[in-house]
C-alpha cells in the first residue's frame, strides 16, 4: 500500500497572534507542523509499521519547510515532496486540492491522509475536494482506520449522532481527527536519521501545472483584511462565602442576564 | 434576488434550530429562501420547514438516505440548487455539514466557506466574515464567484419571530448510494441526550471535578436545567467523559444563552469551543483561572461546595 501524507506549515497558534491595519503582524510569529497533520503523520507511520505500507508526504508553499518535513521523517515517513512556488501566493483550499491532485497523479497511490483541517486558516477543505478532483471515494473526520485487505478499509468517523462506521474501497482519502492517535514524540535516532534524507523540491511547471492553472482563474475566495475579534471583557467575579456569592450570582442571571 | 438555499438540520428525525436560524437570515438579507431535506421518513417535517421559513422545500426521501452518507447527500444538494438556481448554499454548523459543503462546491464549481458568522450581500459580490486561527482574527473573505457552499457557525444568525414560508414541495429523485464508502452503521453514543449543539444551556465539567463523584454532581445540575452536558478536553483524556461531549476547538463548538463552565480552567482549545456564548458563567477554585476573563459572572470556589447551593438556589427560581 502506497500512502501520500500531507504536512502544512502553520502559525503557532499557541503564541499570541495580533492584527494591524486589516493584516498579521509577523513579528513574533513562529510556524510548526499542523497539529491536525501529526495525526495524519502518526496514521501513515503505524501503517507502514503494522502493515508494511510505503509512505511519502507532501508539504505546499511556506518558503523553508525543511524543518517540519525532517520532524515527520523523524517520526517514520519514509519520503518527503515540498512544492512551492511564487504563484502559490494567495492560494485557496481548492488550488491547494489542485496541487495535491496533481502530486497524486505522478505517484500511484492508493491512500490519502490529511489532517481533518489546518490551524491556520480552519477551512477543513483541501483533503475532500482532493478526492472530488481526483474522483475518489472520501471520509472525512476519521478516528479509526483498519486494514482489511490491500484494497479494503474499515474506517470510523465521528458524525453528528455518534461514530460512522464505513466500508472504504482504495484508492481513497481520509482526512483525520486529532483523537484517532498520538503523535509520536521523534526519537534522536530518528533525528539524527532525518537530517541526511533529502526532500524532492518541485515547482508547479515540475507538477505539470501552468500558474494560470491556480493563478488565472483566481482564488475562489480570497481573504481581503484580517480583523481582531472582540475580546470577551471579564464581568464580575465573586469570592467569599459560597452560599452568599453564588446566590448573589443566581440572583445576577435571573434579574441582569436574564436567562432564566 | 438572491436565492438562498438551507440543508435543513435533520438529527434521528428531528428539525434542528439551525435551519429556522438561517432561512431567517436568508430573509433579512431579502433573499428568496428554499430548504433541502435529505433523509427517510422525513414527509412529516414539510410543516415545520415551511414555519421555518422556506418558501420551497426540495425533499429527499429515500431509505436509502436513512443513514448519513456525504456521496449521496451532497448529490441531492447540487440536484437542489440547480433546480432553485441557488446563489447561496448554507450548512448548520454540524459534522455533515463540514463533510458535504466542500463537495457540493467542487461539483457546482462554487467558492466554499467553512464557520462564517456574516454574510454581506452587494450587488452581486458575496462577502463573508469567519473566524481563523482558533478565533485569535476575524478573516473578511471575497468570493470571487456568484456561487458560495457555506457552512455557518454555531450561535452566528438569529431565527427572527414570526417568520414563515410557504408550502411548496419539490420531491428530488434517490440519489445513487456510495458503493465505495459504504456506511455501515452509525452507533449513536448521544441517543435520548441533550444534543449540545442545539442546547439552550450547556453545562461542562472540568478537571476541577476531579472523578466520577464530580462529574455526577455536576451531571445532576445540567439534568435539573434541562441542559446539555459537556465537558473539557482533560476529562476527555482521563476518561471520564466520552469525546463528542468535549467542548473545544477539536470537539464541538457551542452559543448556548448560557455556558456553564464548572471546574474548568478554560485553555485557549476550550475558549474557542465556547466564547460565542450569550452568558458565561465561570465555576472555579483558582482565582486567577483564564475562564474569568471570558466569563460574565465567576464565583471562586470549590465546585463541591458550590454546584449543591447553585442546585438548591436554581430549584428555587424554577419554582417560582
Amino acid at each position: 500500500m502506497k500512502i501520500l501524507t500531507t504536512v502544512k506549515k502553520v502559525v503557532d497558534v499557541e503564541l499570541n497572534i495580533h492584527v494591524e491595519n486589516g493584516a498579521i503582524v509577523e513579528k513574533g510569529l513562529q510556524y510548526v507542523m499542523n497539529a491536525w497533520d501529526e495525526n495524519a503523520v502518526e496514521s501513515a507511520v503505524q501503517l507502514k509499521e503494522n502493515k508494511g505500507a510505503e509512505t511519502t508526504l507532501v508539504s505546499i508553499g511556506g518558503g523553508d519547510n525543511t524543518d517540519i518535513i525532517r520532524k515527520a521523517y523523524a517520526m517514520g515517513i519514509e519520503n518527503g515532496i515540498h512544492i512551492d512556488d511564487p504563484a502559490l501566493a494567495g492560494a485557496d483550499s481548492f488550488v491547494y486540492a489542485k496541487v495535491l491532485q496533481k502530486v497524486f497523479e505522478k505517484g500511484n497511490y492508493d491512500l490519502v491522509i490529511t489532517g481533518k483541517q489546518a490551524q491556520d486558516t480552519d477551512n477543513a477543505q483541501t483533503g475532500i475536494l482532493l478526492a472530488e478532483y481526483l474522483g475518489l471515494p472520501c471520509v472525512s473526520n476519521v478516528i479509526a482506520i483498519e486494514v482489511i485487505d490491500d484494497r479494503n478499509l474499515k474506517v470510523s468517523r465521528l458524525g453528528d449522532t455518534g461514530t460512522e462506521f464505513v466500508d472504504l474501497q482504495l484508492p481513497a482519502v481520509v482526512t483525520v481527527d486529532v483523537t484517532i492517535n498520538e503523535p509520536r514524540l521523534p526519537q534522536m535516532r530518528g533525528i539524527m536519521m532525518a537530517k541526511k534524507k533529502s526532500i524532492t523540491a518541485m515547482d508547479l511547471a515540475a507538477l505539470g501545472l501552468s500558474p494560470d492553472e491556480v493563478g488565472s482563474a483566481g482564488p475562489k475566495s480570497e481573504i481581503v483584511e484580517f480583523i481582531a475579534p472582540e475580546k470577551r471583557k471579564a464581568g464580575q467575579k465573586f469570592e467569599g462565602d459560597p452560599a452568599e456569592i453564588t446566590a448573589r450570582v443566581v440572583d445576577l442571571l435571573v434579574n441582569e442576564a436574564k436567562v432564566f | 434576488m438572491a436565492k438562498v438555499l438551507v440543508i435543513a438540520d435533520i438529527k434521528q428525525g428531528v428539525l434542528k434550530g439551525s435551519t429556522a436560524e438561517l432561512l431567517s437570515k436568508a430573509k433579512a438579507i431579502g433573499a428568496e429562501t428554499a430548504v433541502a431535506a435529505i433523509g427517510s421518513k422525513i414527509e412529516s417535517l414539510i410543516p415545520a420547514l415551511a414555519n421555518a421559513g422556506a418558501d420551497t422545500q426540495y425533499l429527499a426521501d429515500d431509505p436509502g438516505l436513512e443513514l448519513f452518507s456525504a456521496g449521496p447527500y451532497a448529490a441531492c444538494v447540487v440536484d437542489a440548487a440547480g433546480q432553485f438556481g441557488a446563489d447561496l448554499i448554507w450548512f448548520g454548523f454540524s459534522e455533515s455539514g463540514k463533510a458535504v459543503a466542500p463537495r457540493v462546491a467542487a461539483q457546482l464549481n462554487a467558492a466554499c466557506a467553512t464557520d462564517i458568522t456574516d454574510v454581506i450581500l452587494q450587488g452581486n459580490q458575496i462577502e463573508v466574515k469567519r473566524p481563523a486561527i482558533t478565533n485569535k482574527v476575524i478573516q473578511r473573505v471575497k468570493v470571487n464567484t456568484g456561487q458560495l457552499v457555506a457552512v455557518v457557525r454555531a450561535g452566528a444568525f438569529e431565527a427572527t419571530e414570526g417568520i414563515s414560508g410557504t408550502e411548496n414541495v419539490v420531491r428530488l429523485s434517490p440519489p445513487p448510494q456510495d458503493l465505495r464508502a459504504v456506511v455501515r452503521e452509525i452507533v449513536s453514543e448521544a441517543s435520548g441526550e441533550i444534543d449540545l449543539s442545539d442546547a439552550n444551556i450547556v453545562i461542562s465539567v472540568g478537571r476541577g471535578a476531579k472523578d466520577q463523584s464530580g462529574v455526577d454532581l455536576v451531571k445532576e445540575l445540567a439534568n435539573d436545567l434541562g441542559a446539555g452536558f459537556g465537558s473539557s478536553r482533560a476529562m476527555v483524556d482521563a476518561g471520564f467523559m466520552p469525546h463528542y461531549k468535549q467542548v473545544g476547538q477539536t470537539g464541538k463548538i457551542v452559543a448556548p444563552s448560557l455556558y456553564m463552565a464548572i471546574g474548568i480552567s478554560g485553555s485557549i482549545q476550550h475558549l474557542s469551543g465556547m466564547k460565542g456564548s450569550k452568558v458565561i458563567l465561570a465555576v472555579n477554585k483558582d482565582p486567577e483561572a483564564p475562564i474569568f476573563n471570558v466569563a460574565d459572572y465567576g464565583i471562586v470556589g470549590d465546585l463541591f461546595e458550590v454546584v449543591p447551593i447553585l442546585r438548591q438556589e436554581l430549584k428555587k427560581i424554577k419554582q417560582v
